[in-house]
């Protein structure tokens, strides 16, 4: 299954911001090389294999651009 | 695919297709420990109205959110929140603002809603600058902070709000970083329940007007000091004043009950014989 989506169109970049690839442990996010509608490099997809869905990505991005669901960010209490 | 949304989108205004902050504001990160907060209560919008002032973090709720929003004149939005209460007492009343709007201009509003202990809660975004006016010296820029209207460093010192809510009398007080927003959701949601005056004071990175002129460097960058900066109230109380400058103490001021203004004088008004007029 699926447990990370990105929403690019909504990404500020990775140039200026970069929040995601801050916060993520295991560092799976690199700028892609495709422009988003507003001249932004959002991230690649990250690997999915080394994910391991703690939600910080999502916790962390400003601007709602990317969603985890299952793993440990569904499974943890509160 | 493209079906999927944010989890947090349902809360928002379905035209809002982007925030209204720059590449890397941490106001946007607050927003989401809001609404994440909104969520985890299991209440919905309808039973919040939330009032906003003046600045880059009074559009986290104005334009974002699908609620009803007053966006008011500038420090102004805890004096409209005071009546929206007044008129509205099951409502939970917010207000988002930042610390440019709730401690410059509209810093009497804020002690004074705190000493009166009105329900509401504050969510006081504290960048360190004015930011949306272009970078200029607030009241809460760090002492010898190299801004454009202080390019030999800031001679001022800075308010800590935190504290002075505290002493003004408020029922719960809590600061957190853009890099505690686990912490913050838990305080924001402590603040909705509180019966009384409940003020979040959200520390967050403005790496447009801040960061860049102050050489504090990218969002990153500023986050990183937060991370390495941050330290719980409970330690700092044991360290000394000259260890703390660089610190930011974070964590749960004060967390108690006393009672609040517009349901004790809801009682006031009926009278020592219970309203028998």
């Amino acid at each position: 299954m699926q447990k990370v989506t990105l929403f690019p169109q909504s990404c500020k970049g990775m140039e200026d911001c970069g929040i995601c690839a801050f916060v993520c442990p295991k560092s799976l996010f690199v700028a892609s090389e495709e422009m988003n509608e507003t001249g932004y490099l959002p991230p690649m997809p990250p690997d999915e294999e080394k994910c391991t869905a703690c939600g910080n990505c999502m916790i962390y991005c400003p601007d709602f651009a990317i969603a985890v669901e299952g793993g440990a960010v569904d499974g943890r209490e509160e | 695919m493209s079906e999927k949304t944010h989890p947090l989108r349902k809360y928002m205004r379905p035209q809002v297709k982007k925030t209204t902050f720059c590449p890397g504001c941490g106001a946007g990160i607050i927003t989401q420990a809001l609404l994440r907060a909104i969520d985890e209560l299991g209440l919905t919008m309808d039973d919040f109205v939330f009032v906003s002032g003046i600045g880059c973090s009074a559009w986290i709720p104005s334009p974002l959110f699908n609620a009803d929003t007053l966006h008011t004149t500038h420090g102004r939005p805890i004096a409209f929140a005071s009546g929206v209460k007044m008129g509205l007492p099951d409502k939970h009343v917010i207000v988002v603002s930042g610390d440019g709007d709730l401690s410059a201009i509209g810093g009497n509003h804020l002690i004074h809603a705190a000493r009166r202990n009105i329900d509401m809660t504050v969510i006081l975004v504290n960048n360190g600058i004015y930011g949306m006016t272009g970078g200029q010296t607030a009241p809460t820029t760090p002492h010898g902070l190299i801004t454009i209207t202080s390019p030999y460093g800031n001679a001022e010192h800075e308010f800590d709000i935190s504290s002075l809510v505290t002493a003004a009398g408020a029922s719960y007080v809590a600061r957190w970083t853009a890099y505690h927003p686990r912490q913050m959701t838990k305080s924001i949601k402590k603040g909705i329940e509180k019966k009384g005056f409940a003020m979040i004071e959200a520390i967050t990175q403005c790496p447009v007007q801040f960061g860049r002129v102050s050489k504090q460097g990218s969002a990153v960058n500023m986050m990183k000091n937060y991370k390495e900066n941050g330290i719980r109230i409970e330690k700092a109380a044991r360290m000394d004043a000259s260890e703390l400058l660089v610190k930011i103490v974070e964590g749960e001021f004060v967390d108690c009950d006393k009672p609040e203004l517009i349901s004790s004088s809801a009682a006031a008004l009926q009278g020592p014989t219970g309203g028998s007029n």
